[in-house]
């Protein structure tokens, strides 16, 4: 096992590489240059030139990226053209948010669609099973932003129940009921789309589980339905699911994005679609890395995790 | 009606939302974003809105002002984006600062500088008394360090081409600074409202590295304007306090809070729900707004004008003909009066009707399309057999291209469209993400035909930066328009100190630009504030988004 995640650790090195290499050179044939995003009649072209020698923007891509990849590995993510900060605190600052979210939308989805699933699984064919399974598919079909848009305009604007955006009241001093508050209409509609996909995989893990041998044995000793269910059916079938969450961990930047901007949420997804928008290279890069990490990882975690809950498979 | 108001309103989120993706914050960022200078002006014909302010001025209370914008750094001698400005205008004051009417007025100086005969030498008197937020006095040696820092080989802003006529500065005692200039320079007036830098904090640094100087320019800038900063938390808000003892007067509110906000969309419901005070409102959100009754709107025009621009490097528009005739075709009181809502006026020349250069006298190409088609057949242009116009075998088609998530400038090009089809000329109306459109359209590429844009203009209405040849190759003149009289006078302008004189030669150049039409211009927009009624003693500056808040008060 120790050998095995070492080799995969070590593995993860040129896959990294192979992806920043690729992520550097698709920005950089990406129309739009980040100094001639902001053209000021007042600027001249010889201070805009002095910009770009700076910024360094002025040496061919190939040594651009090797005096970026140089640094990288010093563990300096350099500083953003637009925000002129070290793009390390821009990231520090804003991954609390982004976790915050992340875990509390997770954990939301989990507590929900869990249960459904298995629901939806013993009872299968049934009007329940059918309603979870209409209602998942329409969550998975619904798009963020609409949903965003319209639990905004009912319950933060029509109904003043919850705030338009932001993760704090102004002013205040921390207060973990007023975060909450801020996090709730976020969290759900970030949770929906994963929780449909979950309640999907729980119940058709369930359902082979269910018809299998050992539970057929189990229900012949005796043991009650429920135990049947919950100890010797459930344990097994959420086997699979648990590595489906090593594999969510990069939606943790990618699903945030949409959601971020919608509520003003001041995360990893905004400051990547400003640095986008306006071709902050540094900042791109270094998100991008980031969540290129959390793939590679999520993905190790995942096997790992399988082999570690199912005894059967050894690496 | 309420319903059916929020389903506009949401109906509209949809589909601004459904853009988001492809859209970005185009919509001015093509203008120059200096809110600093100003202008010397004898002609107030800007129709400044005051509001009528009830009851008597009252202290107290927290203003919240609405931002999507992302500060950078509060030091006005290196920033180049507006939400770092409307900070450096609230914790900082400059020795002048231009009024609502864009005239130059006294600030932290006394009165209008003294000026030697030959134009060279320039004398402010600093107000005595007049104290930084850590208690030190502003004295004379404070705004020579500022400037400066300008003329510094080692400054990194980006200021410093606009001070190449300036020689030295120095402090003849402690309240009297004296400019002197190597030439005349008409637009000089202009640059004494930067914010005034603590000397005994920052004469320590050296200035190679004063950019970065964060301790300062980021955590804790001081300077001698009416707010104190206190805090910023990246994207959430930024934080400033009443300065007791500003010397125009303690301001009226307690705080003032700038809440960030990701986009206009985000801004517009925090608006509905009361959570800000006040935004900036784009013309696309006025009709949601509108229907707000705790929020008024005011509006100004802005200093600024929106235009088609011909691409002169392409054959098709290299006769001044065409380019008229094309005018012409274009009804541009009917662009105002929809695209616009009315929100704008017809525009004949590339200066604003607020300068002090406004030239009314030019000659104009009102709608008028047999006169279209009779010019471009005059010019050789007939109808093909496709009903489309041709001259030796080239077909009268182009592409006109503008910024994508811009909903304005996507009818423009629509509606461009349908008017030149009617005469015979084929158009493609083609929109772009606003990074890469900049790039297709800018040195080294220009590979545009047409586009359509605006320029936000300076408060100095010298010409040089957009229609000299010079500023062809490697410059802002992308339609590559050349013409030996206009660079010229540009090149003479700012030499004139006399504003009389100077409006009477660059008169010349709007009439020469009015007649050539290297642009269609379209039209003069007006620039909307939205703000809670309980916001009164607002002044609606052309430029400045953060005026006087000193003066603002609030009634709740």
């Amino acid at each position: 096992m120790t050998t095995y995640i070492i080799r995969r650790l070590i593995m993860m090195i040129p896959i990294l590489f192979g992806i920043s290499v690729i992520s550097f050179a698709i920005m950089y044939a990406a129309p739009g240059k980040p100094t001639v995003m902001d053209l000021d009649p007042d600027i001249s072209v010889e201070a805009r030139e002095a910009q770009m020698e700076r910024l360094g923007l002025n040496d061919p891509p190939h040594i651009q990226y090797i005096n970026w990849m140089s640094n990288v590995v010093k563990g300096d993510f350099g500083t953003s053209f637009t925000k002129k900060q070290p793009v390390r605190d821009m990231i520090a600052d804003r991954l609390p948010n982004t976790l915050i979210l992340m875990i509390f939308s997770t954990i939301l989805a989990v507590i929900i669609a869990i249960p459904f699933g298995v629901l939806s699984a013993t009872k299968q064919y049934s009007k329940l099973d059918y309603g979870v399974t209409i209602t998942s598919f329409l969550g998975l079909a619904t798009p963020n932003f609409w949903l965003g848009l319209m639990l905004i305009m009912l319950f933060s604007v029509q109904l003043g129940w919850t705030p338009v955006g932001g993760v704090s009241t102004l002013g205040g001093e921390f207060n973990l009921l007023d975060r909450l508050h801020h996090l709730i209409l976020p969290a759900i509609v970030l949770a929906t789309a994963d929780m449909a996909g979950l309640t999907r995989y729980t119940r058709s893990s369930m359902l082979e589980v269910i018809n299998q041998d050992y539970i057929r044995t189990a229900r012949a000793k005796g043991f009650r339905e429920k135990t049947v269910i919950y100890k010797h059916g459930l344990r097994n079938a959420l086997i699979p699911i648990i590595t489906i969450f090593g594999l969510m961990l990069p939606t943790f930047i990618g699903g945030s994005v949409i959601v971020e901007q919608l509520f003003s949420w001041p995360g990893i997804g905004h400051l990547f679609i400003s640095a986008t928008f306006e071709r902050d290279y540094p900042v791109i890069m270094a998100i991008t890395m980031f969540g290129a990490v959390l793939t590679v990882i999520g993905n190790l975690i995942a096997d790992i995790l399988y082999a570690v809950l199912d005894p059967r498979i050894e690496y | 009606m309420k319903t059916k108001k929020s389903l506009l309103v949401l109906l509209s989120m949809i589909f601004a939302l459904s853009l988001f993706l492809v859209a970005c914050g185009g919509e001015d960022t093509a203008t120059d974003t200096q809110d600093e200078s100003s202008t010397p002006s004898d002609n107030n014909d800007g129709d400044t809105t005051e509001e009528a302010t009830p009851g008597e001025p009252q202290y107290g209370g927290d203003l919240v002002l609405g931002t999507s914008g992302e500060p950078v750094i509060f030091n006005a001698n290196y920033h180049q984006d507006s939400a770092s400005a409307d900070i450096t205008d609230l914790v900082f004051a400059g020795l002048m600062q231009s009024n609502e009417n864009l005239e130059v007025v006294p600030n932290m100086a006394v009165d209008q500088p003294e000026i030697s005969e030959d134009g060279l030498e320039w004398t402010y008197t600093l107000r005595e008394g007049i104290l930084f937020h850590d208690g030190e006095e502003v004295t004379a040696e404070d705004v020579v360090f500022t400037y400066e820092i300008f003329l510094h080989e080692d400054y990194t802003g980006p200021r410093a081409g606009s001070f190449t006529a300036l020689e030295k500065v120095e402090a003849l005692n402690d309240y009297e600074i004296k400019f002197t200039l190597n030439e005349p320079d008409a637009r000089f007036a202009t640059l004494m409202s930067y914010g005034i830098l603590p000397y005994h904090i920052l004469g320590d640094i050296p200035i190679a590295d004063l950019e970065d100087y964060r301790e300062f320019n980021i955590e804790n800038p001081i300077g001698s304007g009416p707010f104190v900063f206190e805090s910023w938390t990246p994207g959430q808000n930024i934080k400033l306090t009443a300065f007791e003892d500003y010397f125009d007067g303690r301001p009226y509110v307690d705080t003032v809070t700038f809440r960030i906000a990701s986009d206009a969309n985000a801004l517009v419901l925090l608006l509905e729900t009361g959570d800000i005070d006040h935004m900036i409102a784009p013309t696309t959100e006025l009709a949601t707004i509108e229907t707000y009754d705790h929020v008024n709107l005011s509006n100004v025009l802005a200093l600024r004008y929106d235009y088609i621009g011909w691409n002169l490097d392409r054959p098709l528009f290299e006769d001044v003909r065409v380019r008229q005739a094309l005018t012409m075709a274009i009804d541009r009181q009917e662009i105002v009066e929809t695209v616009m809502e009315g929100n704008a006026e017809v525009a004949h020349a590339p200066v604003s009707p607020l300068s002090w250069a406004y030239n009314d006298n030019v000659p104009t190409f009102d709608y008028d399309p047999e006169g279209a088609v009779a010019l471009l057949e005059e010019a050789g242009w007939t109808p093909g057999d496709d009903g489309i116009l041709q001259k030796d075998g080239e077909r009268l088609s182009f592409t006109i291209l503008s910024n994508s998530g811009n909903v304005v400038r996507r009818d423009i090009g629509i509606i461009t469209q349908q008017y030149l089809g009617q005469i015979g000329v084929e158009v493609k109306a083609e929109q772009m993400e606003w990074g890469a459109f900049l790039d297709q359209i800018n040195p080294p590429n220009f590979d545009f035909d047409a586009i359509v844009m605006a320029w936000g203009l300076a408060l100095d209405p010298d010409p040089s930066a957009i229609w000299h040849s010079k500023e062809i190759e490697n410059g802002l003149n992308r339609s590559a328009y050349r013409n030996d009289r206009v660079d010229e006078i540009a090149d003479a302008n700012t030499k004139i100190l006399d504003q009389a004189e100077r409006a009477a030669a660059l008169a010349e150049v709007w009439e020469i630009l009015a007649e050539e039409q290297p642009y269609t211009y379209l039209f003069y927009p007006e620039q909307f504030v939205a703000m809670s009624k309980d916001v009164h003693g607002f002044t609606h500056h052309p430029r400045v988004d953060m005026y006087k808040v000193h003066e603002w008060w609030l009634d709740r």
